[in-house]
């Protein structure tokens, strides 16, 4: 029957080619779609990594002009002893540009044995930057006090970094980068999703302020007990301002820009998907109108079929099991442009997230052709022999 | 071989009642070549879809063979049709999408066989309907004569007891009408194929053993 | 004979209901996402409020070093901006402006986030900001260091209430009391150039404006006196730029453009990625794909539409139907069916608009349909009418007559 078919379907190949380039095309839609959400989903589930609650964010600009680096590092010293001073706070950090929940994005390569790695965060962070944000270290340990006299860097990683250059081998006390600037791996972190509920956590690597680049930080991170509210903030907020004159500051809290950032990949993803609802709709609409206006096309063939031996079943069978063929040709040329974005590596995404959106939009294609080919099947089951036969 | 007792076939629409057949009884024997004619519109084809178990009649009793057909199911009606019944038409009614062959081994697919048998098969029936040169055209690539000869393959590639044919020759010139009428006698004849055909040509239905006629749902003859 | 195929259409698209209806589904779908996203761009870059002379009008938004080991790109520094651009011999005014950047106040306990943007005094001149009340501040208060301020329409609103007026009021920003001089209407955050809540003059600026390193945080706008002149500031700009002393040895080349406000909104920050090229492609690739799958649906229905009354066609042709006219009726008939849609289209265009618009997605970027939308929307229909009617027609037109009064 199957081979009956096929030769059905390929002598009017004229006729379905635009109904399957149709097909062809909207699964192209939904791969992209399910791609886009598969990717998402993936990140939403895992868990946070840090705790935002309760912690404030602070923008200065770099007001003073002191220009020796250790004098800075004094200066800012004696502003977070006065800070971590007030009873609602608990600790505080200061931190590079690239502050978890913010777009700000600092990216470098690593180096390990000659071979570059790209796209590593790089964040520059106080001691207390861990202890701030309530992250987890898997080995090893965070930085303290004793890491600013060793001769050699030392640097934390995540374990996404960890696992894309290292894969299963004990880090912790390795050197990396170049003969220029060697670095040791003092610990490994858990990932953290910095940007945002969707997004991946990324490869990441932390180290120290030091008195160079503590020029160029403009962000503190403060956490505050339960109880911190406008009043204290106002009070923190002229302090600040008081301390570091000619500066520009801004406090914003990170479980808003949590909020605003998750808006940001929501708001894109929820019109994607709209948009392409209505696509489907259309499609299935018009699949439907073509299916029907096919039946009534055939009504001759149909009876016949029906005079020689075929069951209404049958009947209605061989209509769905014709279009699901040809969705099936649909789907394998879509399978094989599909499969090019895994192997060519065309966005930053793992194959799992890329079959996954393949087998799901597969599935949703089957479907969607099963229901638009399901009535008129039925339609030609009821189609009534004697009365078909004798149209003509 | 059929036997029809008391048939009745009423038409419904919202406002009329149309009677299409008036208590027929009709007996057709084993091996025989049995013609229909009538007027347009005196209930022959609805006669014939009744025989063909296509339609149902509104009262009366339809047996085929040794089988009462009454409370037969769909499939069951339906695998009955394939066994025992061969259809031919005045359009030929053939698949445009299917070349020859594919539309000859048609009914063979509505039944248990493998795709060497079915070629086997189709084949010898086109032989016997003198095709056997033709089997990789399309139908509109025919001429009318050669598209009935398909559908006469296709009717008998089954092996059916039965040929039930709906004016096989109405669409052909009267030169083409005789070829098919030939091959259908010999049917009868060779393979005791029982057929009954309805016609318009009274010179057709004089080469048949016996003649029915049908005047406004009642037989008159 | 245009009414007689106008008649037939209507009968056509009365008698296949379903037909119809998945067309005109398709067709104001379509156009409705196209018009709400033509609306979005041109609202986002073609709204010329503040900048009411953007065609005779120059932005420098950018400054980038670049050398062996790698490049710099950022916004260019107040002394830079003044003692380059301002050199220039042929724009009749220019003004220097921050970014916005962002800080606190807190009044009764009550946190308030406040934009703050530093300019000059000609910035009032050369962009016609729409003042509520009050004015703008002078260049001798400029001179003076006068801590005064504009503000917006929401920051008069959250700041004080629903009063009548605020001139002369105080407002704190930054630890700093400021007298409000004016107010002026809102400004959606998308215009990202000249977005602020507070305006101030750029002498009170906490950082210092006279630093004389090139990177900073000031944008500038050159006006020419007529639109001629345009090119001549560009290439003038451009020389002045190539002459200008290496910062340090790191670098070997400074970029700087006068450019368009399209071009200059669009700018990438990278000399090497175009931003208009970038923009063009992506809003091209999302419109054609999006387009494609609505438009083949459209030319299935179409061919189905036509294989069905493909008798009807026989015996037009037989009585003497010439195939161009039967062509010239299908194509009418799609094209009335297309604007049908568009017409469709456009109310729920206005729906889509409204609803987004209440949502408020981004605050004051009210969308609305203007001239040059509807005009896109209609061309888009044409378009759309044409393409999906066109081959269905040419099958017609190549339709046997024989086989087609056989076939039903």
């Amino acid at each position: 029957m199957y081979r009956h078919l096929f030769k059905l379907i390929w002598n009017k190949r004229k006729q379905n080619f635009l109904l399957m380039s149709e097909m062809l095309v909207s699964f192209l839609v939904l791969f992209a779609v399910f791609t886009l959400l598969v990717y998402y989903y993936q990140n939403y589930k895992k868990p946070m990594g840090f705790e935002y609650k309760n912690v404030w964010l602070v923008n200065y600009s770099n007001g003073d002009k002191i220009h020796n680096g250790d004098s800075l590092k004094l200066f800012y010293e004696t502003l977070k002893r006065e800070i971590r001073a007030m009873p609602e706070v608990k600790d505080i950090s200061l931190s590079s540009s690239n502050v978890p929940l913010t777009q700000s994005m600092i990216q470098n390569g690593f180096f390990y044995k000659g071979k570059e790695t790209n796209n590593v965060n790089t964040y520059q962070v106080d001691d207390s930057y861990e202890n701030v944000l309530q992250m987890k270290m898997l080995e090893g340990r965070w930085f303290n006090k004793t890491d600013a006299v060793t001769n050699t860097v030392p640097i934390v990683i995540n374990s996404s970094l960890k696992e894309e250059v290292f894969g299963k081998e004990q880090v912790v006390g390795k050197i990396i980068g170049d003969d220029k600037a060697k670095k040791q791996i003092i610990g490994v972190v858990a990932d953290t999703k910095f940007k945002g509920d969707y997004e991946a956590s990324g490869m990441a690597s932390f180290s120290r302020i030091d008195s160079s680049s503590i020029h160029w930080m403009g962000k503190m991170l403060i956490r505050v007990t339960a109880d911190a509210g406008p009043a204290f903030e106002g009070r923190l907020y002229k302090k600040i301002a008081g301390y570091i004159e000619n500066s520009n500051v801004e406090i914003e809290h990170l479980i808003n820009k949590r909020k605003s950032i998750n808006y940001f990949a929501l708001v894109p993803m929820i019109v994607l998907s709209i948009v392409s609802c209505f696509l489907i709709i259309n499609v299935a609409l018009g699949l439907f109108g073509v299916l029907w206006y096919n039946i009534n096309r055939r009504r001759g063939e149909i009876g016949l079929r029906r005079a020689i031996g075929a069951t209404g079943r049958s009947v209605a069978s061989q209509l769905v099991i014709e279009t699901m063929i040809l969705a099936t040709f649909s789907l394998i040329i879509g399978a094989f442009f599909a499969v090019q974005f895994p192997l060519l590596n065309v966005f930053d995404l793992s194959t799992g997230v890329y079959m996954t959106a393949l087998v799901l939009s597969i599935i949703f294609i089957y479907l969607l052709v099963l229901v638009c080919a399901f009535y008129p099947g039925r339609q030609a089951a009821a189609i009534y022999p004697a009365v078909a036969l004798h149209e003509e | 071989m059929i036997r029809l007792q008391n048939i009745e076939k009423v038409y419904r629409t919202d406002t009329i009642e149309t009677l299409a057949l008036n208590s027929i009884s009709l007996d057709v024997d084993k091996g025989e070549f049995l013609s229909i004619m009538g007027p347009s519109g005196c209930g022959k084809s609805t006669l014939l879809n009744i025989m063909g178990l296509l339609d149902a009649p509104s009262k009366g009793d339809v047996r085929i063979g040794d089988q009462a057909t009454l409370n037969l199911s769909d499939k069951q009606l339906a695998h009955f049709r394939n066994k025992k019944l061969g259809f031919i038409f005045q359009s030929y009614h053939l698949i445009n999408d299917l070349q020859v062959l594919d539309n000859v081994e048609l009914p063979l697919l509505y039944r248990n066989t493998t795709a060497k048998e079915r070629k086997q098969l189709a084949t010898e029936a086109l032989e016997k309907v003198g095709l056997s040169n033709r089997i990789k055209h399309f139908p509109t690539q025919l001429s009318g004569g050669q598209r009935q000869r398909v559908a006469i393959a296709r009717a008998i590639v089954g092996r059916p007891e039965i040929i039930l044919a709906d004016e096989p020759t109405g669409n052909l010139d009267s030169a083409m009408g005789s070829e098919i009428m030939e091959i259908l006698i010999q049917l009868n004849k060779v393979d005791k194929t029982t057929i009954v055909m309805v016609t318009h040509d009274e010179n057709m239905a004089n080469k048949t053993h016996r003649l029915v006629r049908l005047f406004d749902g009642a037989q008159v003859q | 004979m245009l009414k007689n195929y106008f008649k037939i259409a209507i009968a056509v698209l009365k008698r296949r209901k379903f037909f119809t209806f998945i067309s005109l589904f398709g067709i104001s779908f379509t156009l409705t996402i196209l018009i709400v996203l033509t609306a979005f761009i041109d609202k986002v870059i073609g709204d010329d409020y503040p900048d009411r002379k953007r065609d005779r009008s120059l932005y420098i938004v950018r400054m980038e070093e670049v050398g062996k080991s790698g490049h710099s790109s950022t916004t260019p520094s107040f002394s830079f901006l003044d003692h380059y651009a301002g050199s220039l011999k042929t724009p009749e005014k220019m003004t220097i402006f921050s970014r916005y950047n962002g800080t606190n106040t807190y009044v009764n306990n009550k946190k308030i986030a406040i934009n703050y943007k530093y300019t000059d005094a000609n910035y009032w001149d050369i962009l016609e900001y729409q003042f509520l009340e009050g004015k703008p501040f002078t260049q001798q208060q400029l001179d003076n260091r006068e801590k005064v301020a504009v503000i917006s329409a929401d920051m008069k609103k959250e700041y004080f209430g629903n009063i009548p007026s605020v001139v002369g009021k105080y407002i704190e920003a930054d630890n700093v009391q400021y007298r409000v001089s004016g107010v002026v209407k809102n400004l959606p955050v998308t215009s990202y150039m000249l977005y602020s809540d507070i305006y101030l003059p750029y002498t009170i600026s906490k950082s210092d404006y006279k630093d004389k390193s090139y990177r900073g945080d000031y944008m500038a706008i050159l006006l020419a006196r007529s639109k001629g002149d345009l090119s001549k500031i560009h290439n003038e700009y451009e020389q002045l730029v190539s002459k200008v002393p290496m910062e340090s040895t790191e670098f070997d080349q400074i970029i700087s453009h006068a450019s368009s406000y399209v071009a200059s909104y669009v700018d990438t920050g990278n000399e090497k990625k175009s931003g208009v090229v970038y923009v063009l492609t992506a809003i091209g690739s999302f419109v054609f794909l999006f387009m494609l799958l609505p438009t083949l649906n459209l030319v299935n229905i179409n061919i189905t539409r036509i294989m069905e009354r493909s008798s009807e066609i026989g015996v037009r042709k037989a009585f003497g139907a010439s195939s161009r006219t039967l062509v010239y009726q299908f194509i009418v008939e799609n094209i009335i069916l297309t604007l049908l849609g568009g017409v469709i289209g456009m109310i729920l265009s206005l729906l889509a608009l409204y609803f987004i618009n209440e949502l408020n997605l981004i605050a004051n970027l009210e969308l609305t349909i203007n001239f040059t939308v509807l005009l896109c929307g209609l061309l888009v229909c044409l378009f759309f009418g044409l393409l999906s009617g066109v081959y269905p027609a040419w099958r017609m037109s190549k339709l046997n007559v024989v086989n087609a009064l056989k076939a039903k």
